[in-house]
C-alpha cells in the first residue's frame, strides 16, 4: 500500500495536464470540421483540372492554374485590395469621432446611441444595398431633385461608379469598425487623462499620447473586421457598380456558379487569402500590436 | 379570373432565366453553405472518373413501360399558371390521369440545377426527378452526354399535332428526340421611351453614343454575344471563334467608351423604369407584362437584325423512375386549352399556336393583349427574324466563355 501511494500524484498530474486539451477539444473539433476541412477540400480543388461535365482529375500542372488565374484577373485582385484599404480608412475616419463621442460624452444614453448606430443593420444586407439603388438612381429622389434644381448636370450619375461601390461597402461595414473602437475607447481609464492634464499636457497632446495609443487595439481589430470582408465583397459591386468596378468576389462567383470552373475559382480564393494575409501581416507590424504578430 | 389578373399584376411577369444576378445573390446570400457543399461534394465524388466514353453511351431502355401514377417534376419558379395556392393545369392533370404530381420549383439557374443532378447521372443512377425543364443549350449538352432518355413520341401525340413549326425538330435537339418545349422567349431590346424619345429597332442602339451611360447588357454569354453577332450580320449558329473575337472587341469598346453602364441579370427592369437605363438587352416575358399592365413607356422590340429565340424544354433524365408519367405530362400540356391557360399567366411564347385563338375569345383586356402580341404568339414575319443560340462543343463553350469573361470583368 505504502509503495503504491507515490505513484498516484504523477497520474493525477498527467490527468490535470490533459484538462486544458480536453476543454479545447470542442473548439478544436469545431474548427477542424467547419474551417480546416472545407479549406483543405477547397485547396485540393486547385490541384485539379477539368469541367463540370467531364469531371475533375488531378493535374501536375496546377501551378499554371494559379498563374493563369492571377494573370487573367490581376486587375480585379489589386482593385479589391485597394478598395479594402480605402474602405478601412473611410470607416475609421467616420466612426472614430462618433465612437469617441459616445464613449466619452455619451453619459447615460451610451447604449441608446449605440443602438441607433446599429439599428439600420437589423435590415438584411441585401435589402440595404438595394435601397441604395433607389436612393441613388439617376432620376431618383436625391439626384433627380438636384438635377431639377440645376445643381447637377443631367448626365451626372453615382450608380455604376467606383464612388457608389466604395460608399456602399463603407456603409455596410461601418459597424465592424465602430464596435471594436467603442470597446477600446469605453474601457479607457479616464484617470489617465486627468493625470496627463496634471502633467501639463494640452488636450491634443493627451489625445495623441494617451487616448490614441490605448485605442489602437480597437483600431486594429476593427481594421481586420472591415478589410477582410471588404476585399471579398461582391454584392455592392454587383448592385451599385458598373463596368469598371468588378471586384475579385464577382469573378469568383462567376467562375464557380456560372462557368463551373472550380479550379480557377478556388485558386483565386487562395490567391486572395494570401494577399490578405500579407497585407494584414505588414499592417500588424506597422501598428506594433505585438500580441497579434507574436 | 379577375382575381388572378390582379395577382398577376402584383407579382409582375413570370421570372425565368438561366443565370441571373438576383439568383446568384440569393444563392450566395442565403444558401452559401448548401451550394458550396453540394457543388464540392458532387465534384469531388467524380474526380478522376473517365467519362469521355459517355459520348458513346447508347440509349438504354426505359426503367418501365407503364405509368406508376407518380411524377416528380422540377421546374422554375412562377413558370406555371397559378390560382388560389395551386395550379389549375396541375390539378386538371391529376384529375384527368390519376397521376399525382410532386411539382417543385427548384430550378433558378440551369447550371446550378445541373450540378445537383450531374453526379447521379454521371454514375448511371436515377436522379430524384422524372421531368425537368431546362434551357435548350443544356438539353443539347445533356443529350450529348447521354443524360436524357429518348422520348417515345407515340405517347406524346399532342406534340406532333399541336406544336408550332419553330418548335419542331429544333437544332439543339433534332427530331425532338430528347425533349419537347415548355415555353420559349425572345432576347431583344427593352427601352424606356421617356429617355429614347422614340422606338428602338436596331442592335446598334446598344452601341449608340447618344445613350452613353444608359445601356444595360445581359450577363448571359449566349445572349449578349448572340445579339451582338446578329447586329454584325452574323447568325450566332454559324459564328466562328473569329466572329466571337470580333464581337468581343466590339463589346470591350462599348464598355471602355462608357456607353455601357452595366451588365445585368434579370434585375434590369427596376433600372429601366427608374430611368437609369434607356436601352436594355432583355427577355420578352419580363417586359411584356409591364407594358400591358401599368407602364406603357416601357417597351420591348425584336431588333431588325434579328432576335434570339431561347426555349426551355421538358426532358426526362436518364433512368428516371416514372418516365411514362413524364410523357403523359408532356402530352397533356400540348392540348391547346391547357397551353392557353398556361401562357395567359406566364407571358412567354407558347409552343402551341392554337392557344392564341382560344385566348382571343377572352373578355378581359389583359388576356386579349397577350393573345394579340406577336411576342407571345410570333407571326411568321417575327418567326423568320428569330435565331437560335449557337450549339457549342465543350471546348468551344470554354473558349467563348473565356472571351466573354474578359468583357464582363472590366
Amino acid at each position: 500500500m505504502r509503495e503504491a501511494k507515490p505513484s498516484r500524484p504523477p497520474v493525477r498530474r498527467a490527468r490535470r495536464a490533459l484538462i486544458p486539451y480536453l476543454l479545447t477539444f470542442p473548439g478544436v473539433l469545431w474548427l477542424a470540421l467547419f474551417f480546416a476541412a472545407p479549406l483543405v477540400f477547397t485547396l485540393l480543388f486547385t490541384f485539379y483540372e477539368g469541367s463540370l461535365d467531364f469531371g475533375y482529375s488531378f493535374t501536375s500542372s496546377w501551378p499554371s492554374t494559379y498563374l493563369e488565374a492571377f494573370r487573367q484577373y490581376d486587375t480585379q485582385i489589386v482593385r479589391s485590395l485597394i478598395y479594402g484599404v480605402i474602405v478601412t480608412v473611410a470607416t475609421l475616419v467616420i466612426s472614430y469621432p462618433m465612437m469617441y463621442w459616445i464613449a466619452m460624452r455619451g453619459g447615460r444614453r451610451k447604449n441608446l446611441y449605440l443602438l441607433l448606430i446599429l439599428l439600420p443593420f437589423f435590415t438584411p444586407f441585401l435589402i440595404r444595398t438595394l435601397s441604395w439603388q433607389f436612393v441613388l438612381a439617376d432620376e431618383g429622389i436625391l439626384l433627380g431633385t438636384l438635377k431639377n434644381v440645376g445643381i447637377l448636370s443631367d448626365d451626372f450619375r453615382l450608380l455604376a461608379t467606383p464612388v457608389a461601390v466604395l460608399s456602399g461597402v463603407t456603409y455596410n461595414f461601418l459597424p465592424f469598425m465602430a464596435l471594436p473602437l467603442y470597446v477600446a475607447l469605453e474601457k479607457l481609464d479616464l484617470a489617465l487623462l486627468d493625470a496627463a492634464a496634471d502633467l501639463y499636457s494640452s488636450k491634443t497632446q493627451a489625445f495623441l499620447k494617451v487616448t490614441l495609443p490605448l485605442s489602437l487595439p480597437g483600431v486594429f481589430a476593427g481594421s481586420l473586421l472591415t478589410f477582410i470582408p471588404t476585399v471579398g465583397d461582391f454584392i455592392d459591386s454587383q448592385l451599385l457598380g458598373g463596368t469598371n468596378t468588378t471586384m475579385i468576389g464577382n469573378v469568383v462567383v462567376r467562375e464557380l456558379l456560372v462557368n463551373g470552373d472550380y479550379p480557377t475559382g478556388t485558386a483565386l480564393s487562395f490567391i486572395l487569402i494570401a494577399g490578405i494575409l500579407i497585407g494584414v501581416f505588414f499592417y500588424a507590424r506597422a501598428l506594433g500590436t505585438e500580441e497579434l504578430t507574436g | 379570373m379577375n382575381r388572378d389578373e390582379e395577382l398577376k399584376r402584383l407579382l409582375g411577369p413570370a421570372p425565368r432565366r438561366p443565370i441571373t444576378r438576383r439568383d446568384a445573390l440569393r444563392r450566395l446570400g442565403i444558401g452559401a453553405g448548401g451550394m458550396s457543399v453540394a457543388a464540392f461534394l458532387a465534384a469531388c465524388g467524380v474526380s478522376g472518373e473517365a467519362e469521355s466514353d459517355k459520348e458513346a453511351a447508347a440509349p438504354d431502355e426505359l426503367t418501365t413501360t407503364k405509368s406508376n401514377g407518380e411524377l416528380n417534376f422540377a421546374n422554375w419558379p412562377a413558370y406555371i399558371d397559378k390560382a388560389g395556392g395551386g395550379s389549375p393545369t396541375l390539378d386538371e392533370f391529376e384529375k384527368a390521369t390519376g397521376i399525382s404530381v410532386g411539382y417543385k420549383e427548384v430550378i433558378s439557374d440551369n447550371l446550378e440545377f445541373y450540378a445537383t443532378i450531374r453526379e447521379p447521372l454521371a454514375s448511371d443512377q436515377a436522379t430524384q426527378w422524372d421531368l425537368i425543364v431546362v434551357t435548350d443549350w443544356l438539353i443539347n449538352k445533356m443529350a450529348t452526354l447521354g443524360y436524357l432518355e429518348e422520348l417515345d413520341h407515340s405517347k406524346i401525340p399532342n406534340f406532333r399535332a399541336n406544336a408550332g413549326a419553330i418548335h419542331k425538330s429544333p437544332s439543339y435537339d433534332p427530331d425532338n428526340t430528347h425533349s419537347v418545349p415548355w415555353q420559349s422567349g425572345i432576347t431583344g431590346i427593352a427601352y424606356n421611351t421617356d429617355l429614347t424619345g422614340g422606338d428602338i429597332t436596331s442592335v446598334e442602339a446598344f452601341f449608340d453614343p447618344e445613350f452613353k451611360g444608359k445601356v444595360s447588357m445581359l450577363t448571359e454569354m449566349r445572349d449578349t454575344m448572340g445579339l451582338t453577332l446578329l447586329g454584325m450580320g452574323i447568325k450566332p449558329e454559324d459564328a466562328t471563334i473569329e466572329d466571337a473575337r470580333a464581337a468581343q472587341e466590339k463589346l470591350i469598346e462599348q464598355r471602355d467608351s462608357g456607353i455601357l453602364r452595366q451588365y445585368n441579370g434579370n434585375n434590369y427592369l427596376q433600372g429601366l423604369v427608374a430611368g437609369d437605363f434607356a436601352v436594355c438587352m432583355a427577355w420578352s416575358g419580363d417586359v411584356i407584362g409591364k407594358t400591358f399592365s401599368a407602364n406603357p413607356k416601357i417597351k420591348f422590340s425584336v431588333p431588325d437584325e434579328g432576335g434570339l429565340l431561347f426555349t426551355d424544354c421538358m426532358a426526362i433524365p436518364q433512368d428516371a423512375v416514372n418516365p411514362i408519367d413524364a410523357m403523359e405530362m408532356m402530352n397533356f400540356v400540348y392540348q391547346p386549352d391547357i397551353a392557353a391557360q398556361m401562357v395567359a399567366w406566364i407571358n412567354y411564347i407558347s409552343p402551341v399556336p392554337a392557344a392564341q385563338s382560344i385566348l382571343q375569345k377572352a373578355k378581359d383586356s389583359y388576356t386579349k393583349q397577350v393573345a394579340d402580341s406577336p411576342l407571345v404568339f410570333p407571326t411568321p414575319d417575327m418567326e423568320s427574324n428569330l435565331y437560335n443560340y449557337k450549339n457549342f462543343s465543350i471546348e468551344e463553350e470554354e473558349e467563348w466563355n473565356d472571351l466573354f469573361n474578359e468583357v464582363l470583368s472590366g
